[in-house]
């Protein structure tokens, strides 16, 4: 029904879109979602005709080309076939009409029925926006912000419109309302075709069946909302969910990198993105389809940065591992979670090679690993469960935290140093000379741990095993170690496979969750469903038995 | 962690005693040439002469200064000994520590074949050995490193295993380490005190070979050394020469073992708590 093909919109010399491809079909709900200044709301102008600014491409609605449509076959479009409600509600009402003649009045300029007929109808729409007959009378100023989006929303139906554009309908209602007019919307008859413009992905969710994500002017992904919001595959549709303060998702929030900046060469999102290749930077990719879903990116989504197949550890007759299939994407926290003896730490010494699997393969980025040489360690690090084992009693901070340079024969003796320094900064550890020399059986449990992290992340890799990270420390150090593990995440891009006996930990800090229960993944998904809704009777004692506040 | 082995043996009283006796030994050894009134090898008319004050020590049945002789002596114990330390414990070193991380096929292999040294006793292979090549100080101390590594090479593989299984080797194992560097940098650095204990082991087994074999009459009979100065003494046993002959080189090989066997002590001491005296605690 409406069609939209490589829409550019210039301000100027600034692109605010650019090649916009999108598609609506008849009953259908469209959420377009994305940051202010993403172009949002000029899309919606757009379609309406009614932006200033260079427009080319090519908006199509029932087959008609908009663009180029003359102006009094377009007046008799919008606001009549095709409706849309403003952002900004205060400005939209005219303040000396009252509003049940506000609405009446497109019926009447439109259709030309009767004022009668018309009235009837607009009283009609403002009761089912929830407003009484006693408010009809009432001016705009008289009216709370919330009553005013029901009018316009009542107002933009007044025609039936085949096309309803709503620009932040919710953004300036409290959350009751939110809910009721979210209802009434949900509720509207099924042929008007509805494209809801919104930063807000409750919105989103909510009013749409179809979620679009727009950065830099274009559609960046695309796909039926339940899916783009449980497993996102743009780095920034991820990064935009765990921006997004809600009640659905459990991990802690984290930022975006950087700000949205334009114009950019290439994919708009690469000075952001942490999965960036050179290609990135001098392509725009397009919007890829692959069945219901879409997706711009030069690297297909989020990468699966290493995955096991069927891996298998048995020490005699028992099975310490047994057929453990995990994938694991670049910059996701994925947390495998069981008690003691479950295998955990067993799965981890395999990938670092410290133990040889009895059967199965691991693949970093696609590619089997058979033999790990240095370039593997370089991109694959482990943080070891016991700090004060793991490093050299004959080390000071400084060496222990430069040798893993050294071995990899990383710059010059400086340089190393420099680097060495400047993540012991990272971790938030003292840069003195004094702290630097220090041995490690002078430095205190989350000193020490945080010696190994910096150790570990010295060499930038892009996959951290963090092997209990936390468990030798009291809570408020180990909060700031994982806060400062999320917080490289967020800047890194690092992929983290936290293992951990405590599904409370977990559930703070991971995308996803996978319940090892004697040597084998009984159950894994999205963090949130696991803690919500766990299937397996083990995860559901997990949960029961985690740490909690429980007074009695 | 940090034991600090100088330390410990400089607490001790046996092992002050031990360091004292070899340091002495080791400046007799170095001084000789410039102490020794004349020199061992020079033979003269006047044999089997009683002490007096231009031969201390009288002079044995060639006429050679015994006083010289004895000093000169020191040189070749110690030159022999510690020969054999250095070299056998490189060995052991090697062999142990490679055992250790290698591991598999080369481990039983090594470890087999020193099975079959340590079975074998080393002193009567040594001895038919050297009888039949009559070797001289470089290929002594070749023969007897060859037999006196193994006993080293299995407790350093057995140190080695366990250091191999500690946090900061894995942890140096998932930098992408090799094993040279993982032996060099952290494993041979946490063997030190046994190192020397073994070191100081070899040292003295090799002291006692070597003037073992001179005593039987194997090897170079023209070697000024204290083994081969009492098996003359023994041929003159009828006469009173034992008393500044054989006695004093004697002395002064147990001296040196001795010194060698206080020094090993304290050592040990510092390896093994259960060890320690009250003094320590």
């Amino acid at each position: 029904m409406l069609e939209i093909k490589d829409l550019h919109v210039n301000y100027g010399r600034a692109g605010i879109l650019n090649g916009l491809n999108l598609k609506l079909e008849r009953g259908e709900t469209l959420a377009i979602v994305g940051e202010s200044g993403a172009g949002k709301t000029t899309l919606g102008l757009s379609i309406m005709c009614l932006v200033e600014g260079r427009v080319s491409g090519s908006i199509q609605f029932q087959g008609k080309e908009l663009l180029t449509l003359p102006k009094q076959e377009m007046q008799a479009i919008r606001w009549n076939r095709v409706a849309m409600v403003f952002q900004n509600v205060n400005n939209v009402l005219n303040p000396v009409h009252n509003i049940l003649n506000q609405v009446a009045e497109p019926i009447i300029e439109h259709r030309l029925s009767s004022k009668n007929e018309a009235r009837e109808k607009a009283g009609e729409l403002l009761e089912r926006f929830g407003l009484p007959r006693s408010r009809f009378s009432a001016y705009p100023h008289q009216l709370s912000g919330g009553e005013q989006q029901r009018v316009l929303l009542a107002m933009s139906l007044a025609n039936d419109p085949e096309l309803l554009i709503l620009d932040e309908p919710m953004s300036s209602l409290d959350v009751t309302t939110r809910e009721e007019l979210g209802n009434l919307l949900q509720q509207m008859d099924g042929d008007c075709a509805r494209l809801v413009i919104t930063h807000d992905l409750d919105t989103a969710s909510r009013l749409s069946q179809k979620l679009a994500v727009l950065y830099g002017g274009r559609i960046i992904e695309s796909g039926p909302t339940r899916e783009v919001l449980r497993y996102p595959r743009h780095p920034y549709t991820r990064a935009l969910i765990r921006a997004y303060p809600n009640m659905t998702t459990v991990k802690d929030l984290q930022g975006i990198k950087g700000r949205m900046t334009r114009p950019v060469s290439g994919c708009a999102f690469h000075p952001r993105c942490t999965q960036a290749i050179s290609i990135c930077r001098d392509k725009v990719p397009q919007l890829i389809r692959d069945n219901e879903r879409a997706v711009a990116c030069h690297r297909g989504g989020i990468i699966t940065l290493l995955s096991t197949v069927n891996l298998s550890k048995s020490f005699g007759s028992l099975k310490a591992v047994d057929s453990v299939n995990l994938n694991i994407a670049s910059g996701e926290t994925l947390a495998l979670v069981g008690q003691s003896g479950s295998g955990k730490t067993t799965l981890a010494k395999i990938i670092m090679g410290l133990h040889t699997p009895t059967d199965g393969s691991i693949y970093l980025e696609g590619s089997k690993i058979t033999n790990r040489g240095k370039e593997f360690y370089k991109r694959v690090q482990m943080i070891f469960q016991n700090p004060g084992e793991s490093l050299s009693h004959r080390l000071t901070v400084l060496e222990s935290v430069m040798e893993p340079l050294e071995i990899q024969g990383t710059g010059t003796k400086e340089q190393r140093r420099d680097k060495a320094i400047q993540t012991i900064g990272e971790v938030e550890l003292p840069r003195t000379e004094d702290f630097l020399n220090t041995y490690p059986h002078h430095l205190s449990g989350g000193e020490l741990q945080r010696v190994t992290i910096a150790r570990a992340l010295v060499m930038d890799p892009d996959l951290l095993i963090a092997d209990e990270p936390t468990s030798f420390l009291d809570a408020s150090t180990g909060a700031k170690i994982l806060k400062l593990l999320l917080n490289l995440q967020e800047h890194r891009g690092l992929s983290i496979l936290h293992i951990t006996h405590d599904i409370a930990t977990a559930r703070k800090v991971s995308d996803r969750i996978a319940v090892m229960l004697d040597g084998r993944i009984i159950e894994e998904g999205p963090s949130n469903e696991i803690v919500a809704s766990p299937k397996q009777a083990y995860t559901k004692r997990l949960l029961g038995s985690a740490s909690a506040l429980r007074p009695t | 962690m940090h034991i600090d082995v100088k330390k410990e043996i400089r607490q001790s009283g046996i092992g002050r005693a031990g360091v004292i006796i070899l340091v002495l030994v080791v400046l007799i050894a170095l001084l000789a040439p410039l102490i020794s009134p004349y020199d061992p090898l020079q033979q003269s008319t006047d044999s089997l002469l009683a002490p007096s004050t231009s031969h201390w020590l009288g002079t044995n049945h060639v006429g050679q200064d015994i006083w010289s002789q004895l000093l000169y002596g020191a040189g070749t114990s110690l030159l022999v000994g510690f020969g054999v330390g250095i070299i056998s414990l490189l060995l052991s070193i090697i062999f142990g520590v490679s055992a250790a991380l290698i591991g598999g096929v080369y481990d039983q292999i090594v470890m087999r074949i020193v099975d079959a040294f340590i079975i074998v006793p080393m002193a009567i292979v040594a001895i038919l050995v050297a009888a039949y090549i009559k070797p001289d100080i470089p290929v002594l101390i070749l023969l007897l490193s060859a037999f006196s590594w193994q006993g080293g090479a299995r407790v350093i593989r057995a140190q080695a295993l366990s250091l191999k299984e500690m946090g900061h080797i894995s942890a140096s194992r998932v930098f992408g380490a090799s094993g040279l560097y993982i032996a060099r940098r952290h494993i041979l650095p946490d063997l030190g005190p046994i190192l020397l204990v073994e070191f100081i082991y070899g040292v003295r087994r090799a002291v006692f070979m070597e003037a073992g074999l001179a005593f039987l009459g194997i090897g170079d009979p023209m070697l000024v050394s204290w083994g081969v100065m009492m098996r003359d003494a023994m041929r003159f046993s009828y006469l009173d020469v034992w008393q500044w002959w054989l006695l004093p080189a004697g002395v002064m090989l147990s001296l040196t073992i001795v010194g060698l066997t206080f020094v090993s002590h304290a050592a040990e001491t510092v390896l093994d708590p259960r060890l320690r005296g009250a003094e320590v605690a």
